[in-house]
């Protein structure tokens, strides 16, 4: 098959399947990083236009995972009732862009344009999530750690198509935050971002900490060390005990938004401030 | 080229264009729908808002291809003749506007959000007119209006 056409709009998931295999494309979803990023230049590229394939919309569970399809939007996942650890993700879902932003552009094409500075990658980095690839050779899996390779970078095949985003059905009624440091709350690019998910005792004992960073280096990295350090400790102890040892890992760079050394300064008392809202909901509890 | 057919305000419309034209372009240049703006360019600015399925979207973030069978709503789709909607009087009445040029974004923002959450309160207006940007009017006069529009719809 000859195809010569530089937009196609396949129905079903089978059909996109097999053009990918036939071509290059590039993958259209909510397209709100695609204008964008043409800027001034001409639009050369051959697109595949997802959207009518229904079954890569919406949100949906089974007994072990829930699946967030490539062409859920920002404002799918603020409408459906999701389990407490998915409370980052969703404060991260009202800061991108803004309401119209949020409407159109979805969770998969935020992962897939591999931002440093995404703010959908570290609430889930620290869901555990896995990326569900599609392709004539059937399904693959990668976790979402690894799916992102470096800046802009996936480990997506040209002929894969991801079909959702897998969250794991483990330790889902733990509570999580997320905050970003931006230089406005909104229509802004994040300087640094923390999610934090905390499992708290019945003792106020921390029993297990998830925590990645974002915008600290090409990759949002999950912070291994420091969760290793406050399983144990009370919230108000934790606060205390961070510091740049445990942040060694992150390689913020200086560019037009922050300087380097501001961001490892900023990253920290983000981290402490996550910390520290999970004290005043117990209080609230 | 790509044939694309929607319902714009109601009625069915449809023009080959190519794929790269954008959903504001198709909107001004082929319909002649000039109301809505375009101001950044950039997805930021919110002047060239349209109601997308019945959900506000910036219409220069879109393709036209990607609006294919949707039910686009625009600016001149709001009135019902001579008489303004209830959105379009309120800015008119609190001078929700100077010069005008981020207007229509910001009626289509606040006719959406008024459907949505007819009870909004003033900082969930504001809130919700973060994707809108104005340069005149510092938005205090824009709140007032949606805030009277809001009551008028509720009754």
């Amino acid at each position: 098959m000859v195809i010569s056409a530089v937009y196609v709009r396949p129905q079903k998931l089978e059909e996109a399947v097999e053009l990918m295999s036939t071509d290059t494309w590039r993958i259209l979803a909510g397209g709100t990083d695609i204008y964008p990023s043409i800027g001034e230049n001409e639009l050369k590229t051959s697109f595949m236009d997802l959207t009518n394939v229904s079954s890569l919309k919406g949100i949906t569970e089974d007994q072990f995972f829930w699946r967030i399809g490539a062409l859920a939007t920002w404002a799918d996942l603020l409408k459906t009732k999701l389990p407490p650890a998915f409370d980052a993700l969703k404060q991260a879902a009202r800061e991108i862009g803004s309401i119209q932003i949020q409407n159109r552009a979805t969770i998969v094409g935020n992962i897939c344009n591999a931002s440093p500075a995404a703010d959908g990658v570290p609430p889930l980095m620290i869901l555990d999530a896995g990326i569900e690839l599609t392709s004539i050779n059937g399904l693959r899996e990668v976790a979402l750690k690894d799916f992102i390779t470096g800046n802009r970078e996936i480990a997506r095949d040209k002929n894969e198509i991801v079909s959702c985003i897998k969250v794991p059905k483990i330790d889902l009624g733990s509570r999580s935050v997320f905050k970003k440091l931006g230089v406005r709350k909104y229509l802004v690019i994040s300087i640094t971002m923390v999610a934090l998910k905390l499992s708290i005792g019945e003792s106020g004992t921390i029993k297990r900490a998830t925590l990645a960073v974002g915008a600290c280096s090409a990759v949002a990295k999950r912070l291994l060390e420091l969760e290793y350090l406050l399983e144990g400790k009370t919230t108000a102890e934790a606060g205390d005990l961070i510091n740049d040892t445990y942040l060694a890992d992150l390689t913020p760079i200086t560019d037009v938004r922050a300087t380097a050394n501001y961001r490892k300064v900023a990253t920290k008392i983000l981290i402490q401030r996550s910390i520290s809202s999970f004290e005043n909901r117990n209080q609230d509890g | 080229m790509p044939t694309v057919t929607m319902r714009v305000n109601g009625k069915t419309v449809s023009g080959e264009v190519e794929a790269r034209t954008l959903l504001v372009q198709f909107l001004r240049e082929h319909l002649r729908l000039t109301g809505t703006h375009v101001g950044c360019d950039t997805s930021q600015c919110g002047a060239c808002v349209v109601h997308v399925d019945g959900n506000s979207a910036k219409s220069c973030t879109m393709l036209a291809v990607q609006a294919i069978d949707a039910d686009i709503t625009t600016i001149e789709g709001l009135a019902d003749g001579e008489t303004l909607h209830p959105m379009q009087e309120a800015f008119r009445n609190n001078h929700g506007l100077q010069c005008g040029f981020c207007t229509p974004g910001m009626v289509m923002s606040a006719v959406d959000l008024v459907n949505k959450n007819p009870t909004a309160s003033e900082t969930e207006i504001r809130e919700w007119l973060e994707g809108n940007i104005c340069r005149c009017t510092g938005y205090h006069n824009i709140v007032k209006s949606i805030q009277e529009a809001a009551e008028n719809v509720g009754g």
